[in-house]
């Protein structure tokens, strides 16, 4: 039965021509870039500037009156850490450090 | 140092599932590509635009759709009943599909005097010019290589029509070809 089958030539025929492999030639790539929620290398980096640029305005808007950024800073360098503008200085540390350790997170 | 063996496709889908690993998913489609293409290019008549989208499709679906994979069948084997089934929502949009009809013209009459030359019709043509059933059973045999068992449970027909189809479509592909033994 197994002879018979090996020596008919359209069976042959079929099993060459079955082996007989399509060179991708770019299929791969069309089907990768047609996945839904394929990655956009842009969108990660402008929404993690964006909402930095967001929270740096509203804690510069939000800081108590009369206290500024740079001077917190230099407090903090100075050791005064209870003054109003060392302590946005350090919330918004925080925040960026949360932000740092979130993206990392995601990363691994 | 020993290369790293390929994954097995049972790794890949975990990987998919678990990962949303697109490189995994890329590496499926690179090996299974050949397979589903070439059965819908049988399938779809030698229309190998027709047949290229299809295949797109077919991956797509199985994209969407790998979280249900049971593995209780060969990665191919489900792929190809994707594959199959894309082909058959659309051969029924543009008209009815007979699968399980194992026909009533005697192989005999299918020599049809305004084809050229049949030994110039090359295997591809010549599986085009089948009928549905028939051509959808070689390409589940042949070129996704099935078994008959496997054939019958994915195209929805029984056994014995498989095996039918396939008799009678090698008949004709052999009177196509002008290999019949007179």
């Amino acid at each position: 039965m197994m002879n018979e089958q090996a020596n008919d030539p359209i069976e042959r025929l079929l099993r060459e021509d079955s082996r007989r492999a399509i060179p991708d030639q770019g299929f791969s790539v069309r089907v990768a870039l047609a996945l839904p929620g394929a990655p956009r290398p842009w969108l990660r980096p402008t929404l993690v500037a964006a909402s930095a640029a967001i929270g740096s305005v509203a804690a510069w808007l939000l800081a108590p009156a009369g206290t500024s950024l740079l001077q917190g800073f230099l407090d903090l360098a100075r050791l005064q850490s209870q003054t109003p503008s060392a302590l946005t200085a350090i919330a918004l540390a925080l925040a960026m450090a949360v932000t740092a350790v979130v993206l990392v997170a995601e990363e691994n | 140092m020993a290369e790293r063996p390929e994954p097995a496709d049972a790794e890949l889908v975990h990987a998919v599932v678990a990962r949303d690993d697109r490189g995994a998913f890329a590496l499926l489609v690179r090996r299974h590509q050949s397979m589903v293409r070439s059965v819908l290019r049988r399938l779809a008549k030698g229309d190998h635009g027709l047949a290229d989208d299809l295949a797109q499709e077919t991956f797509l679906l199985a994209w969407r759709n790998l979280a249900s994979f049971r593995h209780d069948a060969r990665f191919s084997t489900w792929l190809y009943r994707i594959a199959f089934n894309a082909w058959l929502s659309e051969a029924r949009k543009r008209r009815e599909v007979l699968l399980d009809d194992p026909g009533e013209a005697p192989v005999t009459e299918l020599a049809d005097p305004k084809l050229p030359d049949p030994a110039r019709l090359d295997l591809e043509r010549a599986v085009a010019s089948l009928p549905d059933g028939e051509r959808a059973a070689i390409a589940a045999c042949y070129y996704a290589d099935l078994t008959h068992e496997e054939a019958a449970k994915a195209l929805g027909i029984p056994l014995g029509t498989v095996k039918t189809h396939i008799l009678r479509a090698k008949a004709r592909l052999r009177a196509r070809l002008g290999e019949e033994k007179p």
